[in-house]
């Protein structure tokens, strides 16, 4: 690849990146949203994160794996109790990897 | 003299509550940063195989920090498209942070355009659901916010440099779990955002939908993946919306 191409993507991305991040925010928190619209935008977080989950866990690679065998699936649920044990992300966060690394080397799947 | 040494310490003090809701924020987002340093790598692993130089692949990771967007962006390199082609992947990977940036957005009202700049530049899938859950505890603050950000930021770009100078002799990062990292911390906080019955079935038709869309392809409808994150949680809120009273 040519330094020029390279240089015009690095600044097409950082101004595209920033202008789909800003702008949504710059105009929507200067306006008043009707209560339907804050109440439907309440239930977007949780919407995402249901969805990045089920994607992360149950079809890892692309590929559905809707089996008890799956060690995203096992080791997601050790995360979920440790995290509602605990109360603490990070824990969650290094439990979920601690599980992950183990079932995945005896279930042997990637 | 007791008069302005005790508004040094008042002003101290209110510095000190800045910085440490920084700090507090930095902590709130440890998980993140352990999750963005593998991938940043494997962002700067991959870059230079197309050509970028160590400082090209950090500096556009310091600049766009967009994840998915940057991968996005070097596959389409790949196949020789031009920079327009580049610029429009990236952006419609990243359309979901409209949503996002509206969802932010009413409890970023009282705050001054460069600081809400600020919190836009460092918008992103795990620093918006950290955010996110902070704030409906109440604890959020725009310095925790940037906070949570700069520690994103320092894990995704420090990651990018390492990957881009050491491409040689990294090994593969997902041997120690790393590729874990982003599931495990959304699954915590799903399970912290699944507060109430009515939230839990929300996240629940999301996942299903996430997951039943990339079977339409078997029904000869095909959907490009970018599009799957923003399809199913726009379908389950509206679901939501239509299906609770208020």
């Amino acid at each position: 690849m040519s330094d020029t191409f390279i240089w015009a993507v690095i600044v097409g991305m950082a101004t595209a990146n920033f202008v789909v991040r800003f702008v949504p925010i710059a105009v929507v928190s200067r306006v008043d949203l009707p209560r339907p619209v804050l109440r439907w935008l309440s239930y977007i977080p949780v919407s995402v994160m249901g969805t990045l989950v089920a994607t992360e866990i149950l079809r890892p690679g692309g590929e559905l794996q809707l089996t008890l065998l799956n060690p995203h699936l096992l080791a997601a649920v050790i995360t979920g109790v440790v995290y509602r044990v605990t109360r603490s992300f990070l824990g969650a966060t290094v439990a979920g990897m601690a599980a992950f690394v183990l079932l995945r080397s005896v279930l042997g799947m990637a | 003299m007791s008069h302005s040494s005790a508004d040094i310490s008042a002003r101290h003090g209110t510095r000190m509550t800045r910085a440490s809701r920084f700090a507090r924020g930095m902590r709130l987002g440890t998980p993140i940063f352990l999750g963005y340093m593998p991938v940043g790598m494997a962002f700067g692993v991959i870059a230079t195989t197309l050509g970028f130089s160590v400082l090209q692949a950090g500096l556009c990771s310091a600049t766009a920090l967009a994840g998915a967007g940057q991968f996005i962006a070097l596959a389409v390199m790949r196949t020789g498209e031009g920079v327009f082609a580049v610029l429009a992947a990236t952006t419609v990977v990243n359309l979901r942070y409209v949503l996002f940036g509206a969802t932010m957005s009413p409890h970023l009202k009282n705050m001054r355009l460069p600081t809400q700049a600020i919190l836009a530049f460092t918008l992103t899938d795990e620093t918006f659901a950290v955010n996110i859950d902070d704030q409906r505890r109440g604890l959020s603050s725009g310095a925790s916010m940037a906070g949570v950000g700069a520690i994103a930021w320092i894990g995704w770009v420090a990651g990018t440099v390492i990957g881009a100078a050491a491409a040689g002799w990294i090994g593969d990062p997902t041997t120690w779990g790393v590729d874990f990292a982003m599931a495990a911390m959304f699954t915590a906080l799903l399970i912290a955002m699944a507060e109430t019955k009515r939230h839990t079935l929300i996240g629940i038709v999301a996942g299903a939908i996430a997951l039943g869309l990339p079977e339409l392809s078997r029904l000869g409808i095909h959907i490009a993946s970018s599009w799957f994150i923003i399809i199913a949680a726009v379908t389950a809120a509206t679901i939501g919306l239509v299906v609770f009273d208020e």
